[in-house]
């Protein structure tokens, strides 16, 4: 049962922290995509293709397992938790132009008719109004986050699923054991979903 | 990388030099005349599960693709070898008549469903008969008795027992008899389970613990072929691997403990350990074990 909870704790911890570095780093990779400087856009589009192009799972163990070929080598959980951040970074920052891109075109003109810089008219007409339009799809991030936490289970981070794992290695009771495992996430993710759906109605 | 590529290449040069079945003649007659030799069960009650397997013409097994000597597929020919394998395929000649199966991939968390279920008839991969499992599937056997080795890095100290490990990190392949036997001699040690052997030595030697628990017979054969790592001792458990069958079928239970008696009398069983483990564990073949001998067989 200690097993169960330690496992549960180490995915909470995982999540919360992958998904706010992903946000903090996806608003600098979104930046860099929309962005009038031609380089800067080229590395944020290569950033986000080099990441969702290729699986979640491949990078961990390209981490796990590489980075130590080069002298470099972080604890497993650290290792996971940069991982998952730098994977779904890709996603948060896609999910962000889309709010951008869903500005309508002559607001950035009105803005810059107005006088108002590259920052002040992201600051004060872009963003309020791509805000709203991108609570949805980042709480669908965080609870896909959420799910993904379990693919650290393969690369050796004793999370929930590993847990149950180990667990039902002793007891040979696997659907109960899942099950109870598969309720966890549900709980997550329906919490995820609740304060989402709260954040909606606030400013959508 | 360097070493990867290097090893890589090393590997496509001999699969090219050998040049496929042709280049290695002796060991597939080997397989096959033990297949010419293996007995066929005669008349089979009406009804029965062995019954519906020859009526069926294959029979399902359920087992592993990626362990070393005991059932591992060569990626070149898609053929599965080892211990397991020829073993449950002399289980099939023994039902069918011919050595027809089917492997069904089979982990840890599925194989008691795939047993109630009849997704699969036998199981075949170092199944350790515990009695809590034995409240759930049927035991053959045992047909095989293992133990569980310590593994380190050339040069380890302070590794020398068991008990030694208690307080460090020790790798375990995930879901395997080993996490157990790590949580029995040693309830303080951090246990780092990875999914297979490979990543496993990997780990070890970039230093993520300080010892590696896994099966004697593997860990003799990582050893042979890596001069990094070294056994520590004597394997310090007793494991014993049994085939999984249905739950509550008696019948089909006494049948495949009757083939086992039959293939360990007539020195088949031996003549399949020489073939795999034996490859690798030194000395003659050990005395199978009793069937019916292992708490929950």
């Amino acid at each position: 049962m200690s097993l169960l909870v330690e496992g549960l704790l180490t995915t909470l911890a995982l999540t919360g922290l992958s998904f706010v570095s992903a946000c903090l780093l996806g608003i600098v990779v979104v930046v860099l995509r929309i962005s009038t400087v031609p380089v800067l856009r080229g590395i944020g589009t290569a950033y986000v293709e080099t990441f969702q192009n290729v699986p979640l799972l491949v990078w961990l163990v390209l981490f796990v397992f590489g980075l130590p070929e080069i002298g470099i080598s972080f604890p497993l959980f650290w290792t996971a938790a940069v991982v998952i951040s730098l994977y779904e970074a890709a996603y948060v920052a896609e999910a962000l132009r889309s709010g951008v891109n869903a500005v309508a075109h002559g607001q950035g003109e009105a803005a810059r008719a107005l006088g108002l810089t590259f920052a002040q008219s992201l600051r004060h007409v872009v963003v309020p109004q791509a805000a709203r339009k991108v609570v949805q799809p980042l709480g669908n991030i965080f609870i896909a986050l959420t799910m993904a936490t379990s693919l650290a289970g393969a690369v050796g981070v004793v999370e929930l699923t590993r847990a149950a794992n180990r667990i039902n290695l002793a007891e040979a009771q696997p659907l109960l054991i899942f099950t109870g495992a598969g309720l966890c996430y549900l709980v997550l993710a329906a919490g995820i979903g609740a304060v989402v759906f709260r954040l909606e109605r606030r400013f959508a | 990388m360097g070493k990867l590529l290097t090893s890589l290449s090393l590997a496509l040069l001999l699969t090219g030099c050998a040049g496929g079945e042709s280049a290695v003649p002796g060991s597939t007659t080997t397989a096959d005349q033990l297949m010419a030799k293996a007995p066929v069960a005669g008349e089979l009650p009406a009804g029965s599960t062995m019954d519906k397997i020859r009526k069926r013409g294959e029979l399902l097994v359920g087992g592993s693709l990626d362990a070393p000597l005991l059932s591992q597929q060569n990626p070149a020919t898609g053929e599965v070898t080892g211990f397991d394998a020829e073993l449950s395929r002399l289980l099939a000649k023994y039902i069918i008549g011919e050595p027809r199966t089917k492997l069904v991939t089979a982990t840890s968390e599925t194989r008691e469903p795939l047993l109630a279920n009849g997704t699969v008839d036998v199981i075949f991969q170092t199944y350790t008969i515990t009695p809590k499992r034995a409240e759930r599937v049927a035991f053959a056997g045992p047909y095989y008795e293992s133990g569980q080795s310590i593994a380190v890095r050339k040069g380890t100290s302070g590794v020398t027992k068991p008990a030694d490990l208690d307080g460090k990190t020790v790798i375990a392949g995930a879901n395997t008899p080993a996490v157990t036997a790590i949580q029995q001699v040693a309830p303080k040690a951090k246990i780092l389970e990875l999914g297979s052997d490979p990543e496993c030595l990997t780990a070890l030697k970039q230093g993520r613990a300080d010892a590696y628990v896994q099966d004697q017979s593997i860990l003799i054969a990582d050893a042979s072929l890596d001069r990094d790592i070294q056994l520590v001792g004597d394997p310090f458990t007793t494991d014993p691997y049994g085939i999984g069958l249905k739950h509550g079928d008696a019948e089909f239970k006494t049948f495949v403990n009757d083939w086992l008696r039959e293939i360990q009398r007539s020195g088949l069983w031996h003549e399949v350990w020489r073939g795999s483990i034996g490859t690798v564990v030194k000395g003659e073949a050990p005395v199978p074990p009793a069937i019916g001998s292992a708490q929950g067989s």
